[in-house]
């Protein structure tokens, strides 16, 4: 053992030498080391998490903004829907007023004219008994006596579709 | 063609001071002055190496010698403990190139004993591992270093004794790392499974004393059956001792024998063919040191697997 040199002082000397040299690289080199890449590793899986919570919040955003238009557009689909319906059915009350309307002016001119024409024949008439008279007199040079007459004329008259009262 | 760090130019050159230098070593070293029968000049010639297996004595404090070697020693706790000071003293979320080197080394060491041990047993396993590791591999390459060998003192004798020698080709380093391996391997093996449950693995007298039961109960089969085996197990459990203490011895001489191995080798190509015929071997050796850490290392680790595995449990899966 003495050739190579085995010597138990030194032996020990080296050992102590390990001993310090495993508490020193404990306290500078593997405790602060692991403590780093422990809290660098949670951090990450920390981040990670939440990037992933992020993700599935965002998601679930899209779809409520999804769901969100959607409904808008079948709602705003019905409202102009309704719309078009109260449009239709505007149109189609306007158009009945109209017409109603029209109507009851076609029915006055109608009136009108009927009370005009009446008017005129009645005033007609009359003049054409007033000739017819006249005209009597003259054939018979006697005055007749003349509501008599008129009242005969009239009655004539009264029979002739022409000039008849209707 | 491949694009060089450096013209084309001074690529030849470098290869070719590197030849000249060579071959002019190779003429004034011994082996040159023997074939061409030329004598080196007096301030080139060297002394032959002689190889001295124990640590000199560089100085003795109180009947305890202080060797070169455990200097040596002393330095690499000293630039270990230094350097990862350094690295360490402001830890950051966010590493600095210092706390990125120790973070490097001790993710690269955690990894490589997570690889064997799994995640909880790693931890546990760890630190002693990588002690190992870095202490063995920062032995041997610091022994590389130009002072190592060369800076000294004259002796009593009036010989030539370097201040620092290569921690790692001292017996008692190699040794004393052994034996700290096998502290911290039994240790392992008693703290995980419990200190009797341990030993009892290795000397187990229950099924002797179950044979002797049954023998009294006149049982004589089983009995016999049982005594038998239990003294088989017996011996077999102090083979194992035996080889506990075995590895110590091997693991010393692994150590031992590769690095002086590798020292006496630089010194030899160093003294027959001088100035840079040495550079290869070098690199030889940095390839050697690492190899012997992890051995050291590796080694260890698995021993200690071995240990905090109750014989009768599947290992743990990582």
């Amino acid at each position: 053992m003495e050739n190579i040199g085995i010597n138990l002082p030194l032996l020990l000397a080296f050992l102590i030498n390990f001993v310090i040299l495993f508490v020193l690289l404990g306290i500078f080199l593997y405790k602060p080391a692991l403590k780093m890449l422990d809290q660098r590793q949670a951090k990450i899986r920390e981040g990670m998490e939440q990037t992933e919570l992020i993700k599935q919040q965002a998601a679930r955003a899209e779809e409520q903004v999804r769901e969100q238009l959607e409904s808008a557009r079948k709602e705003g689909q019905t409202m102009i829907a309704q719309s078009a319906q109260m449009g239709e059915k505007l149109k189609g009350e306007a158009r009945g007023e109209a017409r109603r309307e029209a109507e009851l002016l076609i029915a006055r001119a109608q009136d009108e004219i009927k009370r005009q024409s009446d008017e005129t024949i009645n005033e007609l008439r009359r003049e054409f008994v007033d000739i017819a008279i006249t005209a009597a007199e003259k054939v018979i040079n006697e005055t007749l006596d003349k509501p008599k007459h008129r009242h005969l004329i009239e009655e004539v008259l009264e029979k002739d579709t022409t000039f008849g009262k209707n | 063609m491949p694009k060089l760090g450096c013209s084309t130019a001074i690529l030849v050159w470098s290869c070719i001071i590197l030849l000249v230098l060579f071959i002019i070593g190779l003429a004034i070293g011994p082996i040159g002055a023997s074939i061409l029968g030329t004598e080196a000049p007096s301030f080139l010639r060297l002394t032959s190496p002689h190889v001295e297996l124990p640590s000199e004595e560089v100085s003795n404090i109180a009947g305890f010698p202080i060797t070169n070697t455990l200097i040596a020693s002393w330095f690499t706790i000293i630039v270990l403990v230094g350097i990862f000071y350094a690295c360490t003293r402001k830890m950051k979320l966010i590493p600095g190139r210092l706390q990125s080197l120790a973070e490097m080394v001790v993710e690269g060491l955690l990894n490589f004993v997570e690889e064997a041990a799994g995640k909880k047993r790693g931890r546990i396993l760890f630190p002693a591992v990588a002690t190992i590791f870095i202490y063995v591999i920062t032995n041997a390459y610091l022994a590389l270093l130009p002072f190592f060998g060369t800076v000294g003192i004259t002796g009593h004798e009036g010989t030539f004794i370097p201040l620092f020698r290569g921690a790692n080709t001292d017996i008692n380093v190699p040794l004393s790392i052994a034996v700290m391996s096998f502290v911290f391997i039994e240790y392992w093996g008693m703290r995980s499974i419990g200190a009797f449950r341990y030993i009892s693995e290795f000397i187990n007298v229950s099924q002797i004393g179950q044979g002797f039961k049954q023998f009294f109960k006149g049982k004589i089969r089983p009995a016999v059956t049982n005594i038998g085996l239990g003294f088989i197990n017996l011996f077999v459990g102090m083979l194992e001792i035996l080889s506990h203490f075995i590895r110590i011895i091997s693991f010393t001489f692994r150590l031992f024998g590769n690095m002086t191995a590798g020292e006496i080798l630089l010194l030899c190509v160093c003294f027959l063919v001088p100035l840079i015929a040495t550079i290869p071997f070098y690199g030889l050796e940095l390839l050697i040191g690492f190899i012997q850490a992890l051995i050291f290392a590796g080694l260890t680790l698995a021993f200690g697997m071995a240990a905090i595995t109750p014989a009768h449990e599947e290992p743990e899966q990582t």
